[in-house]
């Protein structure tokens, strides 16, 4: 006669995956505005801003950036007295482009390799949250090959073709034991592709006023045979094989409009507003190679819902070599309560900037920018794992580009 | 101009330096109407930390009374002593451990090294290291609440685990009530009377001899549950009380099902047999999913044939005996006693006006199962982390989550904000490498 027929059922683990932070930080103009300028910055980073815009650029140019974000997030547990924060570490985004193309020509081509994606958490083995998330590290590197033409002296367009490639690495406790009370754990990488596009639409009135238009497309990224890799007693081994799995992450399409107008000789405004179609994001699948009764297929909800933001700044050129910028925004966040996971605790978010360019020749420029934004402060019951408590996050990113124009 | 703009990125990065991390609010603890300056907690093994089917010290570490004592320091409590086991004999009574999983069945295996044991009861019983400093963890293994009004328990025929406590030459007739309620208090936490259902019920409501064994009348429960608790209030002191499990809501009663057995049964005949058979107190019939038998039901019985050549549980004429099997009438009596235990509890802690941490209604959410901080806790046998390795007693992650109820009653009767424990850095069971 057998044993007593138990079968072990341990939860499956659901491991969650978020887009990151969306951080634009492609030009360190915009930065310095904190993100307004879309109408008003025509150089080599429209390629991203507005592919429509591009071929208003005088010259042909290359530019080289990065910044230093320094996501700092703490969390209080309901009741608890401690606060947890994340790992200090600096995620660098960054971005190159080139511009060809006759000088004053009714057409002008580019190329542009960019992170708009991207984020990295550390919230360690020990907090109150490692059955959710133990770190988290993801970008989406952007490839675009860019066309833009000139319809009349105002009016142009342009659009590029978006080839991106997505990296994850992600993290998490599980609830099994071994002898020396250590957790479990379960990690997940991979590297996954996708395709898009970016449109836009550029218009100019007597030199001082512009119009921007700009539809990025959502970027549907698969990542196939990713490698997930589990650390459990050898008693589990069995019930938690290592192997490949597949999952998709939905980059959503964002539609922006920005305006510039002048508010003297040398200062000029810029307003923009952004809305993300975030709501193609719904739930997350993990698809594993091999399945037990343990190990199944997860799904777990993310109802993401669709988010603005709004931003604006000013330029001041001080003079034929320096200009001094200063903005603002808001960014309701696509993240409703329920569905606060570790990986994004997000909220809305305030940001603040400065930025200033200096051209120390007609063919070298650069730009540095700092931008703070904080997500406020929200408590909230997460509808899958239960964890409640409050969030904080602080972000820093300071940045850097350098431009050469011929 | 360029000494400026050095002087605003020293300015900047300061500002860097000292906003970089965002500054939750601390939580504002406070103590409330009560006093938590010498707390002491009065119970039985739950009290106690015993686990695995054992005392021993990891589990003695995280009783649920010693993890309320480190958060009542917050708001003033002081030190909290236990009759802690040595490390070198931090085994104390032996235990359980999971020596291995064999297609995904839990291989059991006993731990016998480092025990506490200094000699042999007269019944053959073990006694173990006597720990006569003063303490306040006062939870005693297998105490009853009738017992608790006896004389006698705490010699060596009596409870090995109370007996370990009094100095030799301590009279014969000391009763666990005299005992705890002299110690000095300003706090306490009560959690008796699982004893005097949970041994009836694990001995599948058969009768026994054995007083550990027998079921306590409801006014015997409720004269000494008064009496206990006017004992611990006599001085003015505050406190908290739990009530009664529901015996059917814990792994003991509820991983050898009925379908299992069954199933046992159909595969090792050939299909011939479908059914398990079991006693009952009016007779021998089939088991039904309603009828709940032990956790510690030897397999390996059934099929055996008597002397009849009738396999054993396979027939009317051989079936499961009494004691493994709390069978739907008994299920029924069971539940009855335990509500009227409860419904004493509540009326008694009620009119002194103490704290009462709902344990009853909180395992009944368990047995459905939950999620917390990612954890999914239940009654499941070993993988719902909340009870140990016997069935009935709690992992360290239960301790913690009993923690926090009892938590939450006091806070919520004495107006206090005493913190919470962060559940998810104590262990469910541990599994073997």
């Amino acid at each position: 006669m057998k044993q007593l027929l138990l079968s072990l059922l341990l939860a499956s683990p659901s491991l969650l995956l978020a887009q990151g932070s969306q951080v634009n930080t492609q030009s360190q103009k915009a930065v310095g505005m904190a993100g307004a300028g879309s109408a008003l910055f025509v150089d080599e980073t429209s390629i991203v801003y507005n592919p429509g815009a591009l071929v208003k650029m005088e010259n042909n140019g290359v530019q080289i950036g990065g910044s230093a974000i320094m996501y700092r997030s703490a969390f209080q547990e309901a009741g608890s007295p401690d606060v947890h924060h994340t790992k200090f570490q600096i995620s660098p985004p960054f971005g190159a482009y080139a511009t060809f193309g006759p000088k004053g020509a009714w057409w002008k081509a580019g190329i542009g390799v960019y992170t708009p994606f991207g984020g990295s958490v550390d919230w360690g083995t020990e907090w109150p949250g490692r059955f959710s998330l133990t770190h988290l590290s993801m970008r989406a590197i952007y490839i675009q090959p860019t066309l833009s033409f000139k319809l009349t002296e105002q009016f142009s367009v342009g659009g590029g073709f978006v080839y991106n490639i997505g990296l994850v690495d992600l993290g998490r406790a599980l609830p099994v034991f071994y002898p020396d009370g250590k957790t479990g754990q379960a990690t997940l990488k991979g590297t996954g592709t996708g395709m898009g596009y970016n449109l836009g639409v550029h218009y100019t009135l007597d030199e001082t006023f512009a119009l921007s238009v700009n539809y990025r497309s959502k970027v549907i990224t698969k990542l196939k045979g990713g490698d997930g890799t589990f650390d459990v007693p050898g008693s589990l081994a069995a019930n938690f094989p290592n192997g490949k799995f597949d999952a998709e992450l939905p980059l959503p399409a964002s539609f922006n409009v920005g305006l510039t107008f002048p508010l003297s000789e040398k200062v000029d405004a810029a307003i923009d507003g952004s809305i993300i179609n975030y709501s193609i994001y719904k739930e997350l699948v993990f698809d594993y190679e091999n399945n037990t009764p343990v190990l199944q297929d997860t799904r777990s909800e993310k109802k993401y819902e669709n988010a603005f933001s709004g931003k604006a700044g000013i330029n001041y050129e001080v003079n034929d070599k320096l200009d001094l910028r200063v903005g603002a925004g808001y960014v309701y966040t696509p993240v409703q309560a329920r569905y606060v996971y570790p990986e994004t605790p997000d909220n809305n978010r305030v940001m603040a900037a400065g930025g200033v360019t200096y051209k120390f020749s007609p063919n070298w420029q650069m730009s540095a920018a700092y931008v703070f934004q904080k997500i406020l402060k929200r408590t909230t019951t997460n509808a899958e794992t239960q964890l409640r408590g409050a969030y904080e996050t602080n972000i820093h990113a300071p940045g850097i580009s350098v431009s050469y124009y011929w | 101009m360029k000494k400026n703009f050095k002087l605003y990125i020293g300015l900047a990065l300061l500002g860097l330096a000292t906003s970089c991390a965002p500054t939750l609010d601390e939580l504002e603890t406070s103590k409330g109407t009560a006093d938590f300056s010498k707390f002491i907690a009065v119970g039985n093994s739950l009290t106690s930390g015993y686990a695995d089917n054992g005392l021993y010290l990891e589990g003695q570490k995280v009783a649920f009374p010693n993890l309320m004592a480190e958060q009542f320091k917050l708001v003033g409590g002081g030190e909290f002593t236990s009759p802690f086991f040595s490390t070198e004999q931090e085994n104390g009574s032996g235990y359980i451990r999971l020596k291995s999983l064999v297609d995904g069945n839990p291989v059991m295996e006993p731990v016998t090294d480092k025990l506490a044991i200094r000699g042999k009861s007269p019944s053959g019983g073990p006694l173990y290291t006597k720990y006569t400093e003063p303490i306040q963890n006062l939870g005693v293994p297998g105490m009853r609440l009738d017992m608790s009004m006896a004389p006698g328990i705490g010699t060596v025929a009596g409870n090995p685990y109370f007996e370990r406590l009094l100095p030799e030459g301590t009279s014969p007739a000391l009763k666990y009530v005299e005992y705890a309620s002299s110690h000095e208090h300003t706090f306490f936490s009560f959690w008796l009377g699982n004893n005097d259902v949970l041994g009836y019920a694990m001995n599948g409501a058969a009768e026994s001899e054995d007083p550990t064994k027998k079921l306590t009348d409801v006014p015997t429960f409720e004269f000494a549950y008064n009496t206990f608790i006017t004992a611990l209030t006599a001085k003015g002191s505050k406190g908290v009380v739990a009530t009664i499990p529901d015996v059917t809501s814990i792994p003991f009663m509820n991983t050898v099902t009925t379908a299992r057995l069954n199933a046992a049964v159909e595969a090792a005949s050939g299909g011939a047999a479908k059914n398990v058979f079991i006693a009952t107190k009016t007779g021998p019939r089939a088991a039904t999913a309603e009828d709940l038998i032990v956790l510690t039901f030897p397999t390996a019985l059934l099929g055996v044939p008597n002397d009849l050549k009738i396999p054993y549980g396979m027939h009317p004429m051989n079936p499961i005996e009494d004691k493994y099997v709390l069978d739907k009438a008994e299920v029924a009596a069971v539940t009855a006693r335990v509500k009227a235990y409860n419904d004493k509890i509540k009326a008694i802690a009620t009119s002194k006006d103490l704290a009462i941490a709902d344990v009853h209604a909180f395992l009944n959410k368990v047995k459905a199962g939950y999620n917390y901080n990612g954890v999914h806790i239940s009654a499941a046998f070993i993988t719902g982390n909340a009870f140990s390795l016997d069935g009935v007693h709690l992992t360290p992650m239960g301790n913690a989550i009993v923690a926090n109820l009892f938590i939450d009653a006091i806070n919520s009767k004495y107006d206090s904000k005493i913190s919470k424990l962060d559940i998810s850095q104590y262990r469910g069971v541990k599994y073997p490498n």
